[in-house]
């Protein structure tokens, strides 16, 4: 027990602070015209309710299709600034997922090996789809927007539904799950995050760095993985089995950007990199 | 961002496939361009080329002109009446065209649509809009245009303007051309406004009444604090720059950037010449015409004239046989605007009588990949031919208004006479440097002057060119601003 917490909250902390160091040192391709709006908030929010049915309702061959298109298409966005050769992108981009699917397709091999494959391409996964959407102009304002909304999509779907139960058991051993997890004891039941938390969690203090300067940006690191330290420290004490993370992180966004845009006006991207240039 | 990559798509498909643009995405996509500036201060990489239209190597550059060409032949045939007939007469199935067929259709002279415009019109096309040429000589030529072709002429302009940079919204636009000039004047103005910038209009008036306007502060917000932004003629500018200069008007009374000229010859002389009035300025030069519109072409930064290959067929056709030029040789350029830039009122190898000799590649410009021609000579009907080759109006207008004596816009005129030509030209004063100046000007670009008659009063001039600064628009005595 006190092993998973450990792995699951080491991996919780690497992509928060990862993706924080990858804003500031790389530059994802952006398409030629488009700035992310509330339109893409309010498509990310029918996404999140239409996925989890969609991944109930599929045949499981039709699942693994899906995310393993979808995984190799973060892995080969987040490696494409760092290692600029395509070939080497297209290299790392195929290890990564080959060993991805092979760990958990194969027979005979220790579930553990999948699980610390697996939480490596998500903690990757987690770097490039936050700086994706950070990096194409999601503002801070968006970001408590779908904070709110899916604080409140969390408490029906995880805590009076029991929808993410459902889903976390259908997905559990699948290629490119989208949680980072370990197993409590050698019998199977696992600690995990699911890979949306950690998104907004990892997102949320590049976009306030971006809107509101350095310091709105770590106090928005420290207020996220401060929250996810405690609740993985109370399902340690056993207080909880299974609990909406964004119950607790949607309203600390909303009260952290409602604080600092009191004080000053939101930066545009233009003006950050103009106030905090980078190299 | 989802909105907009579906306003690209649909924009790409237009382009790619000619089918009609959607007004909605085209608004949808200036938005986004106006949100991803306003965002991060430029536009992705590769937006150029995405806005640009495709790159085409010559196979499927040819490929897609038939294509296009046969779509609007059919259109043609089919529903117009000018070129029922025509193709009647011809025995020619416009459907299977060949790229060598193309000239065998007679080129489509002004004449035909000077006379009968309504002809050239599509049988079930909605015209909302007669535009007339503002035309220097005789009767105006109309045109028809559906209102949708306008409303997506003047966003597809302003896709352009802020795809460059050219025009932002903080700018302060002053449109001196003419008032009748309603076409180019209707999507320009659009096209500003949808921007977010600041249009006035203000007609071919005295230009001491034009210079006051662009010289005025203003205190608008969110906008520049003068006029920045000129659209206008070649001879007017002139104007302004006389006037101004003569005035005492320097560079720090305006805060002019960039300058849209044409219409005109837009020559080096006047170019130079205008940077003494407003400072370093740069100069955005196109060239279009009403009947051909909305096809036209734009300038790049060596100097040719450059069409985008799936907007139109532009042919260099030899004025005496109307056939294809041969390398390197001048002849008129022939026009066929393709859907679904032009809709309602079709014309199918439209003669400019505008003069070009076609450049051929490799070449090293921005736009090397569309056809492209050397800047405007001049009409056909003002070019004289000699024995030793032509003489263009534009080798007149560079040699004289590469002389300061001579007052801008040059005033000038030219004939054929024995061994070469006679050129006239008003200066602002008589001596025998300014006459030996002169001649030396003229000879240096080719022209083989053999009379040269110089007048103070330009209304003593037999055969001047025309300009059309003299289109001017009257005011009220009162109401002119005295400097
Ligand atoms: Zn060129």
């Amino acid at each position: 027990m006190v092993l998973a917490s450990i792995v699951v909250l080491f991996h919780v902390v690497t992509s928060v602070i990862l993706a924080w160091l990858y804003f500031r040192r790389y530059t994802m391709t952006r398409p030629p015209i488009g700035v992310f709006n509330l339109g893409d908030v309010a498509v990310m929010l029918v996404m999140v309710i239409l996925v989890p049915l969609l991944y109930l309702m599929l045949p499981i061959w039709m699942v693994i299709v899906l995310l393993t298109l979808a995984g190799l298409s973060i892995l080969y966005f987040t490696w494409e600034p760092v290692l600029k050769s395509s070939w080497f992108i297209w290299l790392v981009t195929l290890v990564l997922a080959g060993a991805d699917l092979f760990t958990a397709l194969a027979p005979d091999i220790n579930p553990v090996w999948f699980l610390a494959i697996n939480n490596i391409v998500m903690l990757i996964s987690v770097v490039g789809v936050t700086n994706l959407w950070a990096q194409s102009g999601m503002k801070a304002r968006h970001a408590a927007i779908l904070g709110a909304a899916l604080a409140v999509y969390d408490l029906i779907a995880t805590s009076l539904l029991p929808l993410m139960n459902d889903l976390f058991a259908r997905l559990d051993g699948l290629p490119f799950a989208p949680t980072i997890a370990w197993p409590i004891n050698a019998a199977g039941p696992w600690l995990g995050i699911g890979l949306g938390d950690l998104v907004l969690t990892a997102v949320f203090p590049l976009v306030m760095r971006k809107a509101f300067g350095r310091m709105a940006g770590i106090f928005a690191m420290a207020f996220g993985l401060g929250a996810i330290g405690l609740l993985i420290l109370s399902v340690l004490f056993g207080f909880v089995e299974i609990f909406p993370v964004m119950v607790v992180l949607g309203p600390l966004m909303v009260c952290q950007y409602a604080y600092w845009i009191q004080r000053r006006p939101e930066r545009t991207t233009w003006q950050y990199l103009q106030a905090e240039p980078t190299k | 961002m989802f909105e907009s990559a579906f306003a690209q798509l649909r924009y790409a498909a237009s382009v790619l496939f000619a089918v009609p643009f959607d007004l909605r995405s085209l608004d949808r996509l200036v938005d986004g361009i106006l949100a991803t500036k306003q965002e991060f201060g430029s536009l992705g990489a590769d937006s150029a080329e995405f806005l640009g239209g495709p790159e085409l190597d010559e196979e499927t550059r040819r490929d897609v002109q038939i294509r296009r060409f046969r779509k609007q032949a059919v259109r043609a045939a089919e529903e117009t009446d000018y070129y029922s007939s025509q193709f009647t007469t011809l025995g020619v199935d416009p459907s299977r065209l060949t790229f060598e067929d193309i000239a065998r259709i007679p080129v489509t002279p002004k004449k035909a649509l000077l006379n009968n415009p309504d002809a050239f019109v599509r049988r079930g096309s909605n015209p909302a809009f007669r535009t007339t040429t503002t035309g220097t000589t005789g009767k105006p030529t109309s045109v028809y245009f559906t209102a949708r072709e306008i409303q997506a002429t003047g966003l597809l302009a302003a896709i352009s303007f802020l795809q460059s940079g050219q025009i932002t919204p903080e700018d302060i636009v002053q449109i001196s051309t003419s008032s009748r000039a309603t076409l180019g004047n209707t999507c320009f103005s659009q096209a500003v406004q949808r921007i977010g910038a600041v249009w006035y209009q203000t007609g071919l008036v005295d230009p001491a009444q034009a210079l006051a306007l662009l010289s005025e502060s203003h205190h608008l917000p969110g906008k520049k604090n003068r006029a920045s932004f000129l659209n206008t003629y070649a001879s007017y500018l002139g104007e302004l720059v006389e006037c101004g200069l003569n005035s005492g008007y320097s560079p720090k009374d305006f805060g002019v950037d960039h300058i849209s000229v044409g219409g005109e010859i837009v020559t080096e002389g006047l170019k130079r010449r205008c940077r003494k009035l407003f400072g370093s300025v740069e100069f955005i030069q196109s060239y279009a015409m009403t009947e051909t519109w909305p096809f036209g072409a734009t300038f790049c930064e060596e100097g040719h004239l450059h069409f985008e290959p799936s907007q139109g067929l532009l042919e260099i056709v030899d004025p005496d046989t109307a056939q294809p030029g041969k390398p390197g040789q001048t002849g008129t350029m022939v026009v066929t605007p393709f859907a679904p830039y032009r809709e309602a009122s079709v014309v199918l190898r439209y003669d400019t009588e505008d003069l070009v000799q076609p450049v051929f590649g490799p070449l090293g410009c921005s736009l090397k990949h569309w056809t492209a021609t050397t800047d405007l000579l001049g009409k056909l009907r003002l070019a004289i031919r000699t024995a030793n080759g032509w003489v263009y109006p534009r080798q007149i207008r560079e040699a004289l208004e590469s002389l300061e004596e001579v007052p801008l816009p040059a005033r000038c005129g030219f004939w054929a006479i024995e061994g070469g030509v006679a050129v006239e030209v008003a200066v602002r004063k008589i001596d025998s440097s300014i006459r030996n100046r002169i001649g030396q000007s003229l000879e240096e670009r080719g022209v083989p002057v053999c009379e040269l008659y110089l007048e103070e009063d330009p209304s003593q001039l037999q055969h001047q060119l025309p300009l059309r600064c003299d289109l001017r628009e009257i005011l009220f005595e009162r109401s002119v601003i005295k400097l």
